[in-house]
């Protein structure tokens, strides 16, 4: 059982959902989801990658902690995104399932995922003490990095999906 | 206003923009305007959520520290902008929305100064700071929204081509 196979078997499943027929009906519907994906994106990346950067070194002064009380805003941003993203993904499937762009976009929200649990488990509960001039360790260096790679690449992927859409069924 | 769309749609840059293969050409400006986007108005997001009571812990004159973070990316999207604007200038200068959201956006710039002017010295968030604030997130997210919607409400793609 491939990969395309599975698939195949899932894209006429998500296409005939009411919430794909509406999304694709709807003349509204697609500009206002995708209004609400870039504001979900900006309010994801001024909380997740302000603190990223945090993490990486950057804005020296500011408590590690403190900061990290804005993550709650930037996983709701990431929910309005997953919701309006399953919008997209239901109403033309076809177009992302089997998009190289789309498979990238989603190795990297893995990837990034991966790097949350690394994050929590490994890193945080010495940032709570961390000084807010102390430099950052180095697991906090690592996962800051990864992160902010990670989320300018889902951003990128996801402009790309457009010029790598297989053509409409 | 038609022969200087034509001027900009005939140079060798605009012809690059809008008809290479290549991903550096558009796809790599329009993931420019993206990131940069989400950088300038997320800085601006983060500030408004702190005067609104989010992570009262940190010093809003410390958050400043990512004003240049919003800058930065302010200027890759003024930058990548005007290489939109020179890729399809009659598509922009002829949707009236176009304009809709440059102007939302110098609202958005004057509200970020005068916010930031407010929080200077760590005394108590006054109540005009928390309508500023309030404003800000507004303004913001209409003009993703106008920026969004210019994809959907032009009239004219080129000169030689109606939408």
């Amino acid at each position: 059982m491939t990969l395309d196979s599975v698939l195949n078997a899932i894209e006429p499943v998500l296409r005939t959902t009411a919430l794909g027929a509406w999304v694709r009906h709807s003349q509204w519907a697609w500009p206002v989801l995708e209004s609400l994906h870039f504001i979900g994106m900006s309010v994801l990346i001024g909380t997740i990658g302000l603190f990223d950067l945090r993490l990486l070194g950057f804005a020296r002064g500011v408590p590690y902690a403190a900061l990290h009380r804005l993550i709650p805003l930037g996983i709701a941003g990431y929910a309005l995104n997953v919701l309006t993203g399953i919008c997209f993904l239901s109403g033309t499937p076809d177009q992302y399932l089997f998009n190289i762009a789309f498979r990238s976009k989603v190795t990297f929200m893995l990837i990034a995922g991966l790097n949350v649990v690394f994050f929590y488990t490994r890193v945080f509960k010495r940032l709570e003490t961390l000084a807010p001039d102390a430099p950052p360790p180095l697991g906090a260096r690592v996962a800051g990095a990864v992160s902010l790679t990670m989320w300018i690449g889902v951003m990128s992927a996801g402009r790309l999906l457009t010029f790598f859409r297989p053509p409409y069924v | 206003m038609d022969p200087f769309f034509t001027a900009i749609e005939s140079t060798a840059l605009s012809i690059w923009l809008r008809e290479s293969p290549s991903l550096w050409a558009f796809p790599f400006v329009l993931i420019l305007h993206t990131v940069g986007l989400a950088f300038l108005v997320g800085a601006n997001v983060a500030l408004d959520a702190r005067v609104l009571g989010l992570a009262a812990d940190v010093p809003p004159t410390a958050l400043r520290r990512y004003d240049v973070i919003m800058w930065t990316g302010f200027w890759i999207n003024a930058v990548s902008g005007v290489l939109l604007l020179v890729a399809y200038p009659t598509k922009a200068l002829t949707n009236p929305l176009f304009y809709g959201k440059l102007a939302l956006i110098a609202a958005g710039l004057v509200l970020a100064q005068s916010l930031r002017r407010q929080l200077r010295d760590d005394k108590p968030l006054s109540p005009l700071a928390r309508r500023m604030a309030i404003a800000s997130l507004v303004i913001w997210a209409a003009g993703i929204t106008a920026g969004r919607l210019l994809a959907y409400t032009y009239s004219r793609l080129t000169v030689d081509l109606v939408g």
